[in-house]
């Protein structure tokens, strides 16, 4: 078993290989060899849940060579319990959106060996423990999605891919500086460059000089890895690029991106910046749970304003990654679990959105719910489309949190958690919630109930590769709001050793 | 004494043959008969012996520092090193000249000549081991140089950039020929050896002039080099010199211009000297800003070949950084940076060549849509283009890496700073090339010529490199390593 993260991580490039040697004009070979890797990397990723030892919050199927040995450079993968629900969400998005990705019609080829590449170094980002290795695919996974928002998006696509690409490798770029700082404050020793060894507050007492001030090593270079996270998160105020690169990027696109690509943000302080700097973890909490704050009130406002679907749902997305922050900056066992779980449930729900969202478009080619003329983009949906309402309704009430339902759990055990630590906070982020209903539901009405826009009168429902897709995720959102312990019992234990760690400063 | 005469030889073998290559090709052009024959088989005559070169460096890069004719010259595995990165890239841009438009071909064997030229003046300016020597390859450097600027004799824009050349070199050597000469004045020697052994005695006046002094030597590299704020003949002189040439340019008379500046550096500012504080504070001032206006100006080019040369600016002032930690480290980081810089810039300058060719012309539209023309080239444009930026998993990541590790090793954080945000604006600019490539559709649907086999062929064989080295790159750090141990 021990090789299983070897297979999960390299499976998608060998079947972005398979991809690019197959011609062209087969699009429909692409698209099965696509869908053939994927699902297997979905059947591996079961199986690793199934072996996975619950009872540990130590690194499992651990993989370890040393890569460039003069710099003590290893190519060292593991998973504990964050990482295992986020590869399972990774692998289950992926094989989702090949799906639904059946209908690009530009340039297929292409598509999917891009799409495949991005799967691969997504869960590289989340299977390194060597810092070096960790920055490699945190970086390279920028050029997939640079293409596919580029050359597949709409009309302002190079716009928007420049902007996410330059905004991020801006974050990037300090976290570098950071990474390259701690390697030489550890003493370039054997595990310099190893994530594990670096975490549990080593770098309390160094201090460094910039123009002859000092300033305590491990609050400065807290601030150089949280504008690398925050910025991917996106953080208000980092979030600006957010709404165009889901906008312009196609739907399979903006799925990963809302769906595992904001997580790994938030996966960043989980893994990196908490552990390794909690000192300037504990002391910066209350900023940290401010700028959560922010995001949560201000997105769901933005998100309001919104005539554009696709843009609401990606406001709606800063506003719930807010409460990630939030449930992060608790630094209790319930908010950092209602955190993680947050992560898992924002990434079920708003994929579905998405999804939904991008089989509409299909049939009317706009998104809009209020076109710039003022006339109404939609109506009365839910008397001709019953199946895509139905779908709509759990997708939207999940990502709301309707008790039941995936998103309620979550945000409840992120409630629990802050309310101890920020009294203030939390009455004011309740608001939040109170707003995110509103918007969806405002929505909701204008889309889907009322006169019947004769636009939409042709559209045809979900046909049944779309219901089959939409399967998997309704069965997430409906069995993990009534039943989370299985995402619960498998983070419990990694959870909970940072919430120790956390609590020792 | 005749038998210690030739052993010296025995490591002068590489600047040996290229000094016969040199003459041999003023008589086998001579011998052209028709005007406007094929050079062909003189261009495969100097690569051919450019690659015995090659071998002969190799076999050196092992060997212990030597010091020959008088202590004149050193031969250790530091300017060996160097020499292969240079003799590397003259081979490439000799290659390119054969299949270049910009080069007429009546001029192809003569640009082979003067190619080699420089080549011997830049082998002359790394070996260099006292201040005449070093004066020395500056001038044999340069003024072939200058005809080399003015090639495409009929355009005003190339006798311009020759011209332009001419004048700010000619400044530039001048002023640091009055620094030398002052050196000389007070510390009585132009033997480097010699030179040191005064330094730790000096006060007063003395002290000050050696100090000014210093700074015009180093106005002699830095427009060499072209740094900051030496670099304003850069651009027109890269955008006038048919493209073969810029090419050129922006290798062989740079690493020559860089290893002699470290060297310089390595032997006389050691420890914590008052003079070596001052020396590296002005490279750490020099070095931000270089590349801060290289960049910055990089921005708004409409003209690959001077974005090229903008870019070229701001990856020496990230190279400079490497002497500011006067360490070993510091050498080994520019070497690798070098070596890689070396083939990123031979590859966008072949892409830049055959498509200028084409249609031309440099602006950006001849980029436009090349995914759709030529989506191998395209590609690897591309890659080029993010490695050049610094991007993972390209060697020009690991490069850019490796300055950064020593200089905040060092703990200059401030500069490290400035160093991160200059690779963001670095990266704007590339991605406007990118972009303009693979997300603008082609204007009309016109096939790509120019790309033949073999120029494929050696653009892929010139990537390989670029992309093992991302990944791979703990061998050629040992020899960048190696190198770096001699230098003093």
């Amino acid at each position: 078993m021990n090789g299983i993260l070897n297979w999960i991580l390299w499976l998608p490039i060998l079947g972005a290989l398979g991809v690019i040697v197959t011609p062209k004009a087969k699009e429909n070979v692409i698209r099965m060899v696509t869908l053939f890797t994927t699902s297997i990397t979905l059947i591996l990723s079961v199986l690793l849940y199934l072996k996975f030892d619950t009872s540990t919050a130590d690194m499992q199927f651990v993989v370890k060579f040393p890569w460039i040995e003069q710099f003590h450079i290893n190519y060292f993968l593991g998973i504990d319990g964050i990482t295992m629900l986020m590869t399972f969400l990774n692998a289950l998005l992926f094989f989702i959106c090949t799906l639904s990705s059946w209908t690009v019609e530009k340039n297929v080829k292409a598509y999917f060996a891009l799409l495949l590449m991005l799967q691969s170094t997504v869960f590289g980002v989340f299977f390194s423990l060597d810092f070096f290795l960790f920055y490699v695919y945190w970086e390279v996974m920028l050029l997939p999605m640079f293409f596919l928002i580029g050359i597949w998006g709409g009309e302002n696509r190079e716009y928007a891919a420049i902007k996410f690409f330059l905004y991020t490798f801006f974050g990037s770029i300090f976290m570098l500086v950071g990474i390259i700082a701690l390697y030489y404050a550890s003493g370039k020793g054997v595990d310099s460059f190893n994530i594990l060894a670096l975490q549990g507050g080593k770098f309390v007492n160094e201090t460094v000089m910039i123009f002859g001030h000092t300033f305590s090593f491990e609050h400065l270079f807290f601030w150089f890895m949280f504008l690398g996270f925050a910025i991917k998160v996106p953080v208000f105020p980092f979030h600006t690029w957010l709404p165009h690169a889901h906008v312009q990027a196609p739907t399979a696109v903006s799925v990963i991106l809302a769906g595992v690509l904001l997580k790994m943000g938030t996966y960043g302080f989980l893994r990196i910046a908490f552990p390794i700097f909690p000192q300037a973890a504990v002391d910066y909490s209350s900023i940290i749970a401010w700028l959560g704050l922010i995001s949560v009130i201000y997105g769901a406002f933005c998100a309001m304003a919104q005539d554009d679907m696709k843009k609401l749902i990606a406001y709606s997305s800063v506003s719930h990654m807010g409460f990630v922050m939030l449930g992060l900056s608790a630094m209790t066992t319930q908010g950092m679990n209602g955190a993680v779980l947050q992560m898992f449930n924002h990434g079920t729900s708003t994929a579905m959105m998405f999804l939904l969202i991008g089989i509409l478009y299909e049939r009317s080619h706009h998104r809009w719910i209020v076109k710039p003329d003022g006339s109404k983009g939609y109506g009365g949906l839910s008397t001709k489309l019953p199946k895509y309402t139905t779908v709509f309704i759990i997708g939207m009430f999940a990502s709301l949190g309707l008790p039941g339902l995936s998103g309620f759990i979550s945000e409840a055990l992120i409630f629990l958690g802050i309310y101890q630590k920020f009294t203030t906070i939390t009455v004011i982020a309740v608001v939040g919630l109170l707003i995110g209903a509103a918007y969806l539901l405002w929505m909701f009405k204008r889309m889907f109930f009322g006169e019947v826009n004769p636009e939409t009168e042709e559209y045809d429902d979900m046909n049944a590769r779309e219901v089959f897709y939409m399967i998997p995720l309704c069965i997430c959102v409906v069995v993990f709001g009534i039943f989370p312990s299985p995402l619960l019992n498998v983070m419990k234990a990694s959870v909970g050793q940072l919430v120790d760690l956390l609590a020792k400063f | 004494m005749i038998q210690q005469l030739f052993g010296f030889l025995s490591y002068y073998i590489p600047e040996l043959i290229c000094i016969v290559l040199m003459t041999t090709l003023l008589v086998l052009e001579a011998l052209v008969k028709e005007e406007h024959g094929n050079r062909g088989k003189i261009i495969g005559y100097a690569l051919a012996l450019l690659s015995i070169t090659l071998i002969f460096l190799f076999k050196n890069l092992g060997e212990a520092p030597v010091y020959i004719f008088h202590n004149a010259i050193t031969i250790d595995p530091f300017s060996t090193l160097v020499k292969i990165i240079m003799v590397l890239g003259t081979m490439g841009a000799i290659f390119l000249s054969y299949s270049s438009k910009d080069i007429y071909t009546n001029l192809k064997s003569e640009f082979a000549i003067m190619a080699v030229g420089v080549l011997i003046g830049g082998m002359l300016l790394a070996s260099a081991n006292n201040m005449l020597t070093l004066y020395l390859g500056i001038e044999t450097l340069s003024i072939l140089s200058y005809v080399l600027a003015s090639f495409k004799r009929d355009e005003s824009t190339s006798t311009e950039a020759g011209m332009k050349y001419a004048l700010y070199g000619g400044l530039s050597a001048g002023v640091a020929l009055y620094g030398i000469s002052h050196l000389y004045g007070v510390l009585g020697s132009i033997q480097f050896v010699d030179m040191i052994t005064k330094l730790p005695g000096l006060e007063g006046t003395n002290l000050a002039i050696v100090m000014v002094s210093f700074i015009f030597f180093f106005v002699g590299l830095g427009y060499k080099i072209s740094v900051f704020p030496f670099h304003m003949w850069t651009p027109d002189v890269y955008q006038g010199s048919p493209i073969p040439v810029t090419a050129f340019f922006a290798i062989v008379p740079k690493m020559a211009g860089l290893a002699a500046l470290v060297r310089v550096s390595f032997i006389f500012f050691d420890g914590g000297s008052l003079l070596a504080v001052s020396w590296t504070g002005l490279m750490l001032l020099i070095s931000a800003m270089t590349m801060t206006v290289g960049n910055v100006t990089a921005i708004g080019q409409n003209s690959v070949k001077r974005l090229l040369a903008f870019s070229s600016i701001g990856h020496v002032g990230l190279m400079i950084l490497g002497i500011v930690t006067l360490n070993k480290a510091g050498v080994q980081a520019i070497l690798f940076y070098g070596i890689v810089y070396m083939f990123m810039t031979l590859i966008a300058f072949y892409i830049t060549s055959h498509l200028s060719d084409m249609y031309g012309t440099d602006s950006y539209d001849v980029f436009k849509g090349l995914i759709y023309k030529h989506p191998g080239m395209a590609l690897i444009m591309a890659a080029v283009l993010f490695s050049l930026a610094g991007m993972p998993p390209f060697s020009g990541f690991v490069a850019k890496f490796n300055i950064f590790s020593v200089i905040i090793e060092k703990k200059l954080y401030g500069i490290a700073l400035v160093a991160a945000i200059n690779s963001v604006i670095a990266l704007y600019y590339y991605m406007k090339l990118a972009k303009t490539m693979i997300f603008d559709q082609a204007d009309g649907d016109v096939k790509v010529t120019g790309f033949t086999p073999v120029n494929q062929a050696v653009i892929v064989a010139l990537f390989i490199p670029v992309l093992f080295l991302g990944i791979f790159w703990e061998k050629v750090m040992t020899i960048s390593g190696n190198a770096s141990l001699f230098i003093k």
